[in-house]
């Protein structure tokens, strides 16, 4: 079957509706973003490294150039690479694979959602073109985001077709999950991979069109005129708030569980044993966060003013997360319980995902409570909670997916080395970065200020260090993202199945796949399970 | 729709498949509706504007077109995935439309008795809506009667159930493009008060489903015109017609007559 697919066809490749192809191009835009965003952290970091203007152009607009790398970095992390890298890129590549599928339901809808990312990216990098830079960091919170001389329908067509091409997908692949598995796959037989991906679009489905909602309506308020947010026509600014956040708190899971479901993968390839608790991780874990998902909103908005009764709620339902995201992670962790474990680069990420998960999860519990919240939110603390569970951690979920899947995406081995190497400096340098940031959060560094000289002294020590940080996790992503590029082209031919899994996507196809996955069409007995280890 | 049967024929594939409706379609999209709207509105330069729209409006309606014939005569992956994708579908469309009835609400509600607000005409015309919900339940009629003429292979009776709720959904349109003329002649428009924020939007973004709901009519029409149906997309189009249906009641009730 690998005669179909010799030599490289641009024409294949950009009209292609294989779903394989398609996770190859998620990848790419979504590498894309990260690196822009990337970048725009680097300016972040060396902006705050000095209490004044640092690298600003003067005291007065500097403040706007900054809030213009906030936005990208933020829009761009978010809609532009973790969403789509994980629930486009590794969902794409590997659910229909996973569940023995020749391809998605709709191949040609899932073309269309990966040219709608596609299109979200260049309206996003419109931002370095137009003379009116968007400035609204990502939630494009009004009144600022009316009254902002920069460009929000920019921010607002970004959201809109990203957010179309997520519903899309979801569309897709929940019908492709539901309908399409292999003869005789039952629901507990699913790799776990798949369950985060089906709990996730769920979410990706009921969520996403309120976000959507929420930005067309601020693009009637800002060019048509409307009040929905209008305080002093009977509109109201808290609505956006809410608004937002009923989408974008969710969205929080949408990238937490496809990135749990990777590591699950891997950990338990690596260690070769069976998921422990299986179906408490499903069904107590990933089930019941889209059940509360729904639910914990208005966390985001403690300080925004509220009744007591609404904030004690929020504060008993957002604690109640920690329920079925520690089951997920006693599961994780029970995963390597007397395993043999082979300590490779997607392990490595693996190991320091379980760091990640304690350290984000354990400072999340204060900001949870009201009493602290007052004290710690909108601090640089935030910040740093925030990098730690859902940045870092989910971008080392991505890694280790391309790192784990690389060959059999490329049919080449990555450098194990370079990788290590790589891993070492995204490690070491996000603890750099993000622990002088908690400890100054304490002492009440404010976030996304830029010029903080009115504070005390020793806050710009701490955020040199934290810049000093950043460049290490900036050699660090450089080695790894080029150990791809060159891995793929120069790397050894990889045997089929190099970690010895027993999952569909590596027993049961070629190393990489051709059209149409499988040479024969798959059906698997009651005993089988990806993870029959023993 | 000529000879583009080629692949999705066999059970197992084995060349890239590939359909260069997508991207014509995603290209369209975002010079004829995210250029076109940035330069015209943000920028004021509607000489680029129009420039936008012209690129990109072909270039949509070729991808439509494309991918009406290839849905046509291709092989899907799986039969009959469709008519279950579109209620999923519409789903996430039913919390468009809860976004906008809780922001509606969320002003309704805080403005207590100053409700409505000033400059709200003291006469809204409240029998053209029942009209008009007289016009959008009759064509969701005709258009299952256009679905039973189908079933029974009768070609001549399904174009003309089919062109008969065009007509009426063109007609509905037209009642709110006389309506919104009205309207701002007596200086209601967008930006007037709470009332009119939510009238505007919720019946606009109503009416451009209506709009999306008769592309969908006509391109089957096209089709049908050609000689070719499609039991799941004539099936799908019609259950979003009457989607669009139920949600005109909740526009009715809530937004004129609450």
């Amino acid at each position: 079957m690998s005669s179909a697919s010799s030599g490289f066809k641009l024409g294949e490749w950009i009209f292609t509706t294989d779903h394989k192809r398609i996770g190859v191009l998620y990848l790419i835009g979504s590498i894309a973003a990260f690196a822009v965003a990337g970048l725009m952290a680097l300016l972040i970091r060396i902006e705050q490294s000095s209490p004044g203007p640092t690298i600003v152009s003067d005291a007065y607009t500097g403040g706007d150039q900054y809030n213009v790398w906030l936005y990208f970095h933020g829009a761009a992390m978010i809609l532009g690479f973790l969403i789509p890298g994980l629930t486009g890129f590794a969902a794409n590549y590997l659910l229909p694979l996973m569940i023995g599928a020749k391809d998605v339901a709709f191949p040609r809808i899932n073309a269309l959602s990966v040219w709608l990312f596609w299109a979200g990216i260049v309206v996003a990098l419109l931002t370095f073109i137009v003379p009116d830079k968007p400035d609204v960091m990502w939630t494009g919170y009004p009144p600022y985001s009316i009254t902002t001389a920069g460009n929000t329908a920019l921010y607002v067509f970004t959201v809109h077709l990203m957010g179309f091409s997520s519903i899309l997908a979801a569309v897709n692949f929940l019908v492709t999950i539901i309908y399409m598995r292999a003869p005789g796959m039952g629901w507990n037989q699913l790799n776990m991979f798949v369950w985060s991906c089906l709990t996730a679009l769920i979410i990706q489905l009921i969520f996403v069109p309120v976000l959507a909602a929420a930005v067309t309506l601020l693009l009637f308020d800002r060019y048509l005129g409307t009040h929905f947010f209008d305080p002093a026509n009977g509109g109201d600014v808290l609505l956006y708030q809410n608004l937002f956040w009923f989408y974008s708190h969710p969205a929080v899971y949408v990238i937490f569980l496809p990135a749990m479901g990777i590591f699950y993968e891997i950990f338990a390839t690596m260690a070769k044993n069976p998921i422990f608790n299986y179906k408490a991780a499903v069904y107590g874990g990933m089930c019941f966060i889209v059940l509360i998902s729904g639910e914990v909103w208005i966390h985001h908005l403690y300080y925004s003013g509220m009744p007591d009764w609404l904030r004690i709620g929020q504060m008993i339902t957002t604690l109640m997360i920690s329920v079925p995201v520690g089951l997920m992670t006693i599961s994780l962790f029970g995963t390597l319980y007397k395993g043999a474990i082979t300590f490779n680069v997607p392990m490595y990420y693996g190991t320091a995902a379980l760091y990640l998960l304690l350290i984000g999860g354990l400072t999340g519990i204060p900001l949870a409570m009201t009493v602290m919240a007052v004290h710690l939110g909108e601090t640089s603390f935030v910040h740093a909670h925030f990098h730690f569970i859902m940045g870092i951690f989910s971008t080392f979920a991505v890694f280790a997916a391309v790192d784990f899947w690389f060959p059999k995406i490329a049919g080449k081995m990555l450098n194990e080395k370079q990788g290590k190497l790589g891993f070492w400096f995204n490690f070491i340098g996000v603890n750099i970065t993000f622990w002088p940031l908690f400890i100054i959060g304490v002492e009440g560094m404010p976030r996304r200020y830029w010029d903080y000289s009115q504070f005390p002294v020793h806050f710009g020590s701490y955020h040199k260090i934290a810049t000093i940080g950043a460049f290490i996790v900036a050699i660090g992503m450089v080695l790894t993202i080029s150990n791809w590029l060159i891995s793929a082209i120069k790397g050894e031919k990889a045997p089929s199945n190099p970690w010895g899994s027993n999952s569909l996507e590596w027993t049961h196809t070629a190393t990489p796949p051709g059209p149409g996955n499988f040479p024969t069409p798959v059906t698997v007995d009651a005993n089988w399970t990806p993870y029959n280890y023993k | 729709m000529s000879n583009s049967t080629t692949g999705h024929n066999h059970a197992q594939a084995h060349h890239w498949e590939t359909s260069a409706a997508p991207l014509l379609v995603v290209l369209g999209v975002l010079f004829a509706v995210v250029f076109c709207f940035v330069e015209w509105i943000t920028y004021n330069n509607k000489m680029l504007a129009i420039i936008c729209a012209g690129i990109g409006t072909p270039l949509l309606l070729a991808g439509i077109a494309k991918w009406t014939a290839e849905a046509l005569t291709q092989k899907p992956v799986m039969e009959g995935l469709t008519p279950i994708a579109l209620p999923i579908f519409i789903v996430s469309e039913v919390f468009i439309f809860m976004g906008l009835f809780v922001s509606y609400w969320t002003m309704r509600l805080s403005a207590g008795p100053n409700w409505p607000p000033a400059g709200t005409p003291t006469d809204m015309n409240l029998v053209l809506p029942i009209i008009m919900t007289v016009i959008l339940v009759a064509s969701s009629f005709t258009y299952h009667i256009a679905e039973i003429k189908s079933e029974q292979n009768n070609m001549g009776g399904f174009r003309l159930w089919l062109f008969l709720s065009i007509i009426l959904g063109a007609i509905f349109l037209g009642c709110t493009a006389y309506e919104y003329n009205h309207l701002i002649h007596i200086n209601f428009v967008p930006s007037t008060n709470a009332y009119s924020t939510a009238f505007y939007s919720i019946t606009g973004f109503h009416a451009s489903h209506v709009v999306v709901g008769l592309g969908s009519f006509l391109t089957v029409l096209i089709a049908a015109l050609a000689g070719k149906t499609n039991k799941s997309l004539t099936f799908c189009v019609g259950l979003y017609w009457h989607f669009v249906d139920v949600v005109w009641f909740f526009v009715v009730s809530q937004v004129y007559y609450w």
